[in-house]
């Protein structure tokens, strides 16, 4: 075998701190190098020809590139190398900057550690096998997990682009948490206004299967390939014949058993019900759990009253499979839990706030519904309690947000222009009130958000306070806040009639059980990771699965719009073509030599490894042994490791190239 | 004992099984396995303290698969095992070597074997293993004989010689072990009795790449001892096979042991022990101590 | 051998999702560390098996680190955790034959984290040099080298003749 290398100078950026001219001419000498160059800027195009130049001239079999990391231009060297004439497999990088002449001073150290790694490329390279891309088929039909405006945005955007959608939304009706708020910042337009709209256009879609009440449970398979289970949960309702006429709803005698929901627990609701007036789609959902029949067997005033014969108290969950080409994550937000309601206690509540204790210290999101003319006040300013208006009123930020103590550390980016606008609200209701807002800092950038808050601060008289609040509690029918004015250096106390809390945003629920059928990592507070920080801000790790909105981190719409618009181009770029290429880094099974234990069936986090039948001459099986699936392998190699017949191998990884790596150490 | 021939002739007439894999008498203290075919052999078999071979290793192994499928019989074997061989039926089960409907499982109440062959069986000659075994009763069999019986008691010298190793340092340890295994000859008796190095092919016996030296030399005896003991972490139901095997008494169990005990304080896990339960290897937990790792 | 000049010799295994790319971050933040250490990348932490491992000690190899995504943050969702419970069982091991737990150090390092790497690496590279040579394993080699100078070279080549020139 003929081997070339090729040592890069990178400008300075490695020749300052490794002799490049003395790595090459040490390689000169090596077992099997052909040819060996150093030159200013490899990955120019002088340089590149330089390379294919080589590689014609030498007939060289395979190269070493002595470089920066294999994650910059490893494509780059494979393509020259593909256009002369080898396999861009044989093809090995060196990294000389990351790894050496940037992290080192002293010149004769960095140098002989990058003799050391180009030794190691060389040992590689010669062991290295000529492979091709592996080409799979693309299912061209695409399923957006959420129905929040991210979502639907991205279910939209694909469908329109004339490729199927199949939109899953957990709750009976799409909308999410836009559909709940009154007016949104900074333009104070109607939220459900310009969102309702969007949501038709979902229902109507030629292109979208829209599965309301319903989950996901179960992801297999690969980009273009995914085989996805959905669980209908069952309505109880026939879709089919229900016109959304209303009349199990306004009959039914089951008012005041269980909250509701959308209105963030301000209100009732009936036990047959839809989340709220413009629900899409306008079909109701009995709660089995407060149901007189499925409680005692009794009632069935509902059953009577449908003149569809709609309700079906008989009707079950439903499955369903699908096969998906790609997957858009959209599962949005939920706020703290103030209370400290949730099993697993990651973060400490605010019990010094009241809130659950008080019932006129609410959280944002019912604000919201109580500012909203389709809300349970009629858009009226009552508070909770008693329904008086409130004549002063605090808002606090960062409520959970920015604060290590009670474990997020994390700004929650909306709370500061939600806030200002609910503040606004307020004032423009309750002319004679007083707003005051408890503030770290405000941060509002964005286009007219800074704007937005001077406006509420100059025009409408919202008075800020730098501070944290420490304590609330009652007294005489007021609520005593007591904090700190940090810039005026003194105590606080407002006695408020009212007090909103602005809590930190955080992941749904299930999103770590989400990410975990999906197949995509999350941090720590639970929302998932994308692939990269700057670059790929909407892929996820996992090939063929985007992410939109709110689940990935907190966002304001008009950027989960943004995003989800951004994860559908993606996703029609991806189905665009029929067939996917794929790297050829993929593990193979030494079927003679396979045992049949499994291991790496066990282990393989892609389902990749399948049982295969090996038969004598007479037809009989006489053993089984594993059988990696090229398609559906990712090519982790945790297989290989864990064969303990060493039966599999990596391609491009394998043990033989590992073990010459060690060697040349 | 009858009643163990009397079953063994009636599933081989019946054809139940094909073969029937159990121990014979050799002389007084000392039985050999034997693979019975013929109904009419079913009366050399025997059960008694002296029925030290786990014959587990025998139900993977390919050429008793083969004399059988060819003599176009069923594919069943019959094996007798004790309680702990029990275990190796189990993992090799789990391991998807056997399937549990292939095997006919012939058991014992046991109270213990001899440490080996020529031994009076007592406790001062007790197999290691039987010192604390907590499984006098098979658990998993098809037909079960023999009485309870008391075990006899004796103290665990295995245990006391794992507390003394890891009281010495890290120089003593290595000394100590270095000499264990400059002693190994590479015959592999301890992989050829054991009933889970079932592998068509060792990775010491692969070339290229080599994974293990063959050389005789101490460096491949150094790495082919802690291979062996890593691949049976976890998976290793501690039979003692591999060091009643051993020509030149490396003290084998003693890094079985050490690895069961690891199994059992980090992972709560007995190999063996259940056809429920995933395997140690081949499982996770998002919880697993993650102390290691900076 | 002289320890004021002595070097140790580390091998880190890392992968090429997160460690591999936070020591990218480290080289592009220009962050120093020692120079002892070579890395090996493999796709995933959990495809590092144990005879790596000897097959580095048997290399001349004074101390090892193997890398990988946090848990739950693997590119491939679970191969870390594979890789947890075998070094677990491993690391144990070898410390029960007599192989101090620093010869063999593990870490999760994410793709942002090019601090943690360099200070990883230092870490190891000052603990190696704590414990010094590890005599055990290279009097071992030694005495191999010589008795079967063939094999010792076999994959190797001419490696050795080569780095007396340059070294």
């Amino acid at each position: 075998m003929k081997i070339g290398v090729f040592i890069c100078h990178c400008g300075e950026n490695i020749s300052s701190t490794v002799d490049c001219p003395r790595v090459a001419k040490i390689c000169e000498s090596y077992p099997g190098v052909e040819y060996s160059v150093d030159y200013k800027y490899m990955c120019s195009d002088p340089g590149q020809n330089l390379i294919r130049e080589a590689i014609q001239l030498y007939k060289l079999d395979a190269i070493v590139i002595g470089s920066c990391s294999p994650h910059m231009h490893e494509r780059t060297f494979r393509n020259a190398a593909f256009s002369a004439g080898i396999n861009p497999f044989m093809v090995e990088i060196a990294n000389l900057r990351e790894h050496c002449s940037w992290v080192h001073d002293d010149i004769e150290s960095s140098t002989l550690k990058a003799i050391e790694l180009v030794r190691m490329a060389i040992e590689k390279v010669k062991r290295d096998k000529p492979l091709s891309k592996i080409n799979v088929p693309v299912t061209k039909r695409v399923l957006v997990i959420g129905g929040g405006i991210a979502g639907i945005q991205a279910a939209l955007d694909v469908a329109n682009a004339g490729y199927e959608v199949v939109l899953v939304e957990k709750e009976p009706s799409i909308g999410g948490h836009m559909s709940q708020l009154s007016e949104t910042f900074p333009t104070l337009d109607c939220s459900q206004c310009i969102l309702t709209p969007r949501m038709v256009e979902v229902h109507q879609h030629p292109k979208i299967k829209l599965l309301t009440y319903s989950e996901v449970v179960k992801v297999e398979g690969f980009i273009g390939n995914f085989k996805v289970t959905i669980k209908k949960k069952a309505r109880h309702i026939n879709e089919d014949l229900c016109s959304g006429c209303g009349m199990c709803i306004s009959k039914c005698p089951i008012k005041k058993k269980a909250y509701n929901s959308f209105e963030e627990d301000l209100a009732f609701r009936s036990a047959v019900y839809i989340p709220f007036s413009q629900a899409i789609p306008n079909i109701p959902v009995i709660d089995e759990t407060v149901c007189t029949y499925f409680q005692t067997g009794k009632c069935g005033m509902c059953l009577k009253v449908c003149d569809r014969g709609a309700i079906n108290f008989d009707q079950k969950d439903t499955v369903m499979v699908a096969d998906i080409g790609a997957i858009i994550v959209a599962t949005g937000y939920k706020l703290y839990d103030i209370e400290r309601k949730s099993a697993d206690l990651k973060y400490k509540g605010y019990g010094e706030y009241g809130y659950g204790k008080y019932r006129d210290v609410i959280d944002g999101l019912q604000f919201e519904r109580i500012a909203s003319a389709s809300g349970p006040t009629s858009g009226e300013m009552k508070r909770p309690s008693d329904g008086k208006e409130p004549k002063k009123i605090v808002f606090i930020q960062c409520v959970g947000s920015r604060d290590d103590s009670k474990g997020i550390s994390y700004c929650s980016k909306i709370c500061c222009m939600y806030t200002a606008k609910q503040a606004m609200l307020y004032r423009h209701k309750v002319h004679d009130g007083e707003a005051y807002v408890f503030y770290m800092d405000i941060r509002a950038g964005g286009k007219m958000y800074e704007e937005f808050v001077r406006r509420a601060i100059e025009e409408d008289k919202v008075k800020y306070i730098r501070g944290r609040v420490s304590r609330i509690y009652e007294e005489n029918g007021k609520y005593i806040v007591k904090g700190e004015d940090t810039i005026a250096g003194m105590p606080v106390e407002i006695d408020a009639d009212m007090v909103v809390l602005a809590t930190a945003m955080i992941p749904q629920d299930n999103a770590p059980a989400l990410a975990r059928t999906i197949g995509i990592p999350y941090d720590k507070y639970g929302f998932f990771n994308e692939s990269h920080p700057k670059l790929k801000p909407v892929e996820s790790t996992t090939a063929g699965v985007f992410l939109a909105g709110a689940c990935q981190s907190p966002k304001d719409i008009p950027e989960s719009v943004a995003m989800a618009s951004a994860a559908a181009c993606k996703t029609i770029i991806l189905l665009s073509s029929d067939t996917l290429e794929r790297e050829p880094v993929v593990a193979k099974v030494n079927e003679d030599l396979c045992a049949g234990c499994f291991y790496c069936q066990k282990v393989c986090p892609f389902g990749a490894v399948e049982v295969k039948d090996v038969k004598d001459i007479n037809g009989i099986v006489y053993k089984e042994v594993a059988f990696i699936n090229q398609g559906v392998c990712q090519g982790c190699g945790t297989c290989t490791a864990t064969c303990l017949s060493k039966s599999i191998e990596l391609s491009g990884f394998n043990n033989e190239e590992i073990f010459a790596e060690i060697a040349a150490l | 004992m009858k009643e163990l021939r009397e079953h063994a002739k009636e599933l081989l007439e019946k054809g139940e099984v094909s073969a029937v894999i159990g121990y014979s008498q050799v002389s007084e203290k000392r039985t050999k396995p034997i693979i019975v075919t013929d109904p009419q052999d079913t009366d050399q078999l025997v059960f008694n303290e002296y029925c030290l071979n786990n014959l587990a290793v025998y139900l993977t192994k390919a050429r008793i698969k083969v004399s059988c499928r060819t003599k176009d019989k069923t594919l069943k074997l019959a094996v007798t095992a004790k309680p702990c061989d029990v275990h190796s039926v189990v993992a090799l089960i789990q391991e998807n070597q056997i399937h549990r409907e292939d095997i006919h499982i012939i058991s014992f109440n046991c109270h213990g074997v001899a440490k080996d062959f020529g031994f009076e069986f007592s406790g001062d000659n007790i197999a290691s293993k039987c010192i604390n075994c907590e499984t006098h009763k098979p658990l998993y069999f098809d037909k079960i004989f023999g009485e309870e019986k008391e075990t006899p008691k004796a103290s665990d010298d295995a245990m006391e010689r794992i507390q003394e190793i890891e009281r010495m340092s890290h120089q003593e340890r290595f000394e100590f072990f270095k000499n264990e295994f400059d002693k190994c000859i590479k015959c592999y008796a301890c992989r050829a009795v054991c009933p889970l190095c079932y592998c068509q092919r060792c990775i010491t016996d692969k070339t290229i790449p080599r994974w293990i030296e063959s050389s005789s030399h101490m460096r491949g005896n150094f790495a082919w001892n802690i291979v062996r003991a890593f691949h049976l972490s976890g998976r290793c139901t501690g039979c003692g096979e591999c060091e009643r095997a051993c020509p030149v008494d490396i003290p084998l169990s003693l890094l079985n042991r050490r690895m069961a005990i690891k199994a059992k304080k980090s992972f709560s896990y007995v190999s063996g022990r259940s056809l429920e339960t995933p395997t140690l290897v081949g499982s996770f937990n998002e919880k697993d101590n993650d102390e290691l790792f900076m | 051998m002289d320890n004021q000049k002595w070097e140790p010799k580390i091998v880190a295994f890392v992968c090429n999702w997160c460690t591999y790319t936070g020591a990218d971050l480290a080289g592009t933040s220009r962050m120093k560390y020692p120079a002892n250490t070579k890395m090996i990348r493999v796709m995933c932490s959990g495809s590092v098996d144990p005879v790596f491992i000897l097959k580095a000690f048997e290399r001349g190899a004074d101390g090892i680190l193997v890398s990988g995504c946090h848990p739950n943050d693997c590119h491939y969702n679970a191969g870390n955790f594979h890789a947890r419970r075998r070094w677990d069982f491993f690391h144990e091991l070898l410390d029960f034959i007599g192989i101090e737990k620093g010869r063999l150090q593990f870490s999760w390092i994410s793709a942002s984290e090019g601090k943690k790497f360099a200070d990883v690496v230092s870490k190891v590279t000052k603990d190696i040099k704590a414990m010094g040579p590890f005599t055990n394993y290279q009097k071992m080699n030694s005495e191999f080298t010589a008795l079967f100078p063939e094999e010792a070279n076999a994959d190797s080549e001419i490696i050795n003749q080569i780095k007396e020139t340059v070294l």
